[in-house]
């Protein structure tokens, strides 16, 4: 059993990694309570409807994606280190994530997702929801 | 074979490299840098995911062709469920980056205890989605009821599965510590490998949960 770790300083294929740069645990518990704020204003846009009782509906979704994209950046830059890291390694995860947002973001537009032009497949208004019946869970369930 | 690996090591052992650089052309160990770019590949495979959930989402049981339950998946989701798990994905990203500083610091003890405590914040997060699973069948939304549940397993069913090898990669990798030294560079690379799966959910969790 090993009783100490190497911090691998001295290792010929890894020398000087995990040297000095990167947050303290101090830093690390900062950048978590933020997260959990963020994560708290996130999920309390579920309630706002009903505590205001106003559709919240047009400043919630845009609220939410610029907390994402917050929370994304936080997770990214300093808990996966890349913004200690090499730039090479920035370059080939924005590389891998810019190609995902763009393909994704032309295969949906390509399915018509931004509007509704009519398509019986994609942007018919979807169909009223009306709770499940037993007949109908029973059914379904036995068929999927 | 043996005497001419020992020989390789040995001459590389005589080897310098200044601080912060590795005996690659990128300076990268190639570890790390294949983990990169497996986690710039798997950005593709989860985009795919995300946008067939979010094309099919509103239209259940209408195409045609493709009989199925009207009934949206997205009708049955228990928010503040959900939202403890992503809490508790979120806690094990802390508990990770402890590991990963205790690792620099050379305190294996602490090193094993963080990482243990992440894979067991990671096993609840699974526990969690196998209830909500379960709670969706329970209410006769399974995986071919219609479009928008299979769509909806389908990607956090992924997400699970990415979630468990990062459990069993976080408890190798414990087990590894007993036999052999763990070198700082290893922790941070699983470390990669969980912090992408927090982000990961981040995204589902605000794009499919919380968006109407």
């Amino acid at each position: 059993m090993s009783s100490t770790l190497d911090v691998d300083n001295d290792s010929p294929a890894h020398p000087g990694e995990h040297h000095d740069h990167g947050p303290s645990d101090k830093q690390y518990f900062t950048i978590f309570w933020v997260l959990v704020a963020i994560t708290v204003l996130e999920v309390s846009t579920y309630w706002w409807d009903d505590i205001l009782n106003a559709d919240t509906e047009p400043v919630a979704v845009p609220l939410l994606i610029v907390l994402m994209v917050v929370k994304f950046f936080l997770v990214a830059l300093y808990f996966m280190h890349l913004k200690f890291d090499r730039p090479i390694l920035r370059r080939i995860f924005w590389a891998g994530m810019l190609t995902a947002i763009f393909v994704y973001v032309v295969a949906l537009s390509a399915m018509n997702f931004w509007q509704d032009s009519g398509t019986v497949q994609f942007n018919d208004p979807p169909p009223a929801v009306s709770p499940p019946t037993t007949a109908e869970v029973g059914g379904a369930t036995a068929g999927g | 074979m043996a005497e001419v690996a020992d020989l390789a090591n040995d001459e590389i052992a005589d080897v310098e490299f200044p601080d912060d650089t590795h005996a690659t052309s990128t300076g990268i160990s190639n570890e790390k840098l294949a983990m990169w770019t497996y986690l710039a590949s798997d950005c593709l495979l989860f985009g795919g995911l995300i946008s067939t959930y979010l094309i099919y989402k509103n239209r259940p049981g209408t195409i045609p062709g493709l009989a199925g339950s009207p009934v949206k998946i997205s009708s049955l989701f228990n928010i503040p469920f959900t939202s403890m798990t992503s809490f508790i994905l979120l806690m094990s990203s802390l508990t990770m980056v402890l590991a990963v500083n205790s690792t620099i610091r050379g305190d294996i003890q602490r090193t094993r205890l963080w990482l243990v405590a992440t894979a067991t914040l990671g096993g609840l997060f699974l526990g969690g989605q196998v209830y909500e699973f379960t709670e969706f069948v329970r209410e006769g939304m399974g995986f071919t009821t219609n479009v928008s549940a299979s769509a909806f397993f389908t990607l956090t069913g992924f997400h699970g599965v990415h979630v468990l090898v990062g459990v069993i990669i976080l408890l190798s990798t414990v087990a590894i510590s007993f036999k052999k030294k763990v070198v700082a560079e290893q922790v941070e690379t699983v470390g990669l490998y969980w912090h992408f799966v927090d982000i990961v959910w981040v995204i589902i969790f605000t794009i499919i949960y919380l968006i109407p």
